[in-house]
């Protein structure tokens, strides 16, 4: 255990240096020393720009990190749930476990009892770089980003202390999945968190990683990371839902790694927050792995949602589909950039992109940048984007039974969402995403 | 007489930026309890009667006026004439992917409660089930997305089970009998029928192209529209005629007017 001594209670991003950012926590030396090895290399490194490929929609010179107060997640505590929490919680099918975070510090973990006792593993991050420390460290502290993710990703990292870590052994199956809240309530603050997902050969887990907060007054920045890692024959259903408030911006990167005939599903819903971006890798590392890529968002008044994906395909005989649909309003606006890449070995690769548009009004606006990259020479990719509006008959049908104009568009968002919330695997987490969409959008 | 349900005057219409005009004096009243039957050959536009009665956007009415219980409805959006009690089966229906039968008839249904009305979910769920067993249909079919892959039997009877769940005061029903087998045409039949029996005061305005349908809906009038004007009104008796003689008596008529 390594303890830092007490620095300025708050400080901004720009004017802390390590100790003042680690405030009194405690925590064992593995993030210790990831925590200030990345700090030093996000102050290393320059903020990507708008001359980047990657942030070319995204302008993070808008964003006022410097004057953040940055969060490193106090230790552990056991709170009760509290009542926003137990509300959703309500309307959720079954769980094997809920974990809350606020500013990324754990204030609530609960695994029920029989899942606990077939070996599975929920804990902080912190008590698991205690008891499992290689492979927090192979999957997680020693994960290499892609170079325009690198600069957050340190900050991440340097950020790195709350979060949980679940573990599911060999052959395990999760009878449901684990409910995670990320609850930001203090304004003006930059904070983060990570979901650290690895599932042993043969076993399966499921995740849904809700993200919430009031609307705050201040500019307030919420990091994020997954680590999902399925072993060989390995499944794992992965949904990140994000529902923040107006006034939060919010930055995703998530890593997946699909090992040899594991199958992966992620799904990212954005639907709150100001600004809301998510960088998704899956690695298909092993031959027969399978990673399903899904996203919905439904973005209105100046919300501006951007999505950066990256199927790497590099090992052969490995399939992976993609399907990301975003409808807009007002003045929503969004991105969708994604590649294929194969890599020279990676024969016999199936591999499809998709991103459809729908845009509501005049004034919202998406771009759509699919692209391949391929080495090997037997294989089977296809990618696709489109922008559209809805259609004038099927406008007119629904309201001429009495629909308004809105409760048509609304409705037409509904059937235009439905393809991919029907590739959900789990009834239970496709009622609650089904949900949040509906509050979202209104009838 | 006491005021028309559907009054249509002197009405004339035009696809919107186009110039050739498809309805070119369109005189009809048709009266509550009154089942009337709009024939005549292809092209002479009836259906656009139709769409112009229920408000679609793509036509531009130039002269005339259509009155809905006396009201004019012609600044009227669509969801507002079918609020009104308008209801259009329409002879192409619209497919609605992802969106199911249930999610939108809920929907409309919820569309006609006044501000902070909540909506009776189970009454609805009733409704909903009695008038899929009067059409006939299988209880699966509410889960299906709308038209989505239906037959042209299966989308005609959705139609009419849209109306039956909407009680409209009245129904423009554009060729809901082709396509149909019989036996699908009998159900349909009988199911208008039964929405005629509920509410003694519903209108209907039945476009077709064959008799057939007559025979188990007895219109109380039936009209004939050549080249986007009403040629002949008169009987049941005038569908018999008709089927018997085909249109060209009519087009001699009307060419010699
Ligand atoms: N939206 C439209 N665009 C162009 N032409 C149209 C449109 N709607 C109707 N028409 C034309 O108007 C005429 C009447 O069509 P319609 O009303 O469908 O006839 P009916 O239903 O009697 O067969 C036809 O010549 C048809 O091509
Ligand atoms: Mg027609």
């Amino acid at each position: 255990m390594s303890t830092m001594t007490a620095g300025p209670a708050e400080s901004t991003l720009a004017a802390a240096d390590f100790d003042a950012l680690s405030g009194e926590v405690t925590e064992p030396e593995t993030i210790a020393g990831a925590r200030a090895a990345a700090w030093e290399r996000f102050n290393a490194l320059p903020w990507p720009t708008k001359k980047s490929e990657e942030w070319r929609y995204t302008d993070l010179a808008k964003v006022g990190f410097e004057a953040l107060t940055p969060v490193v997640p106090a230790p552990a505590t056991a709170e009760a749930l509290s009542a926003d929490v137990r509300e959703v919680l309500g309307r959720s099918g079954e769980r094997a476990g809920v974990v809350v975070l606020r500013e990324g510090r754990v204030a609530h973990l609960e695994l029920e009892p029989e899942v606990a006792r077939s070996g599975v593993v929920l804990s902080s991050i912190r008590d698991a770089a205690d008891r499992h420390p290689e492979v927090l460290k192979r999957a997680l502290l020693e994960a290499q980003p892609g170079p325009a993710e690198e600069k957050l990703w340190s900050l991440h990292l340097a950020l790195l202390g709350g979060g949980y870590f679940l573990y599911v052994p060999r052959g395990v199956e999760m009878p449901a999945p684990i409910h995670a809240f990320h609850i930001v309530e203090r304004a003006g603050t930059l904070s983060s968190a990570h979901s650290f997902v690895y599932a042993e050969s043969g076993a399966r887990a499921a995740v849904i990683d809700e993200f919430l907060s009031d609307d705050l007054e201040a500019e307030t920045v919420s990091l994020h990371g997954a680590t999902i890692t399925g072993e060989g024959g390995a499944g794992i259903e992965y949904v990140a839902l994000q529902r923040f408030g107006r006034g939060v911006k919010r930055f995703s990167t998530q890593h997946v790694t699909a090992g040899r005939d594991s199958s992966v599903v992620t799904f990212n819903v954005a639907l709150g927050g100001d600004l809301s971006r998510a960088d998704v890798t899956s690695r298909l590392d092993g031959p027969g792995s399978d990673s399903e890529m899904l996203a919905l968002w439904f973005g209105d008044s100046n919300q501006h949602f951007d999505h950066h994906t990256l199927q790497h395909h590099a090992a052969p005989h490995a399939h992976s589909d993609l399907l990301f649909k975003g409808a807009l309003t007002d003045a929503g606006s969004s991105v969708f950039r994604g590649l294929i890449r194969v890599d020279k070995g990676a024969q016999l690769t199936d591999a499809y992109q998709t991103n459809r548009n729908l845009l509501l009004s005049e004034s919202s606006h998406a771009s759509a940048l699919p692209n391949l990259e391929i080495e090997a020479d037997d294989v089977r990719c296809s990618h696709g984007a489109t922008i559209g509006q809805v259609e004038d008959g099927q406008l007119f049908y629904l309201m001429s039974r009495g629909l308004t104009r809105r409760q048509a568009e609304r409705l037409l968002v509904f059937g235009f969402f439905d393809e991919v919330l029907g590739r959900l695997p789990m009834e239970g987490v496709r009622a609650r995403v089904r949900e949040a969409i509906e509050e979202k959008i209104g009838l | 007489m006491s005021e028309p349900l559907l009054s249509v005057r002197g009405l004339r219409a035009k696809v919107d930026g186009e110039d050739g005009e498809i309805l070119r004096g369109v005189d009809l009243d048709v009266q509550r309890g009154e089942v009337h039957a709009l024939m005549g050959p292809n092209g002479s536009g009836k259906s656009t009667l139709a769409k112009v009665i229920a408000g679609h956007p793509a036509y531009e009415v130039t002269a005339g006026e259509i009155l809905f219980e006396g009201e004019d409805v012609l600044e009227l959006e669509p969801d507002e004439r079918s609020r009104a009690g308008i209801f259009l089966a329409f002879q192409y229906p619209a497919e609605i992917p992802g969106v199911s039968i249930a999610n939108f008839l809920r929907t409309a249904v919820n569309s006609r409660l006044a501000e902070g009305e909540e909506m009776d979910v189970f009454g609805f769920q009733r409704t909903l089930t009695e008038k899929m067993e009067m059409l006939k249909m299988d209880p699966g079919f509410a889960a299906r997305y709308v038209n989505d892959g239906f037959s042209g039997g299966e989308k005609k009877r959705n139609e009419i089970l849209q109306m039956a769940v909407l009680r409209p005061a009245l129904g423009v029903l554009d060729e809901t009998d082709s396509g149909l087998d019989i036996d699908a045409l009998k159900i349909v039949a009988s199911g208008v029928n039964r929405l005629s029996e509920a509410d003694e005061a519903l209108g209907v305005l039945l476009i077709t192209h064959y008799k057939r349908i007559l025979n188990y809906i007895r219109p109380d009038r039936v009209h004939v529209m050549m080249a986007g004007r009403i040629a002949e009104s008169g009987g049941a008796s005038l569908a018999d005629k008709l089927e018997a003689e085909g249109y060209d008596w009519l087009h001699r008529a009307v060419a010699a007017v």
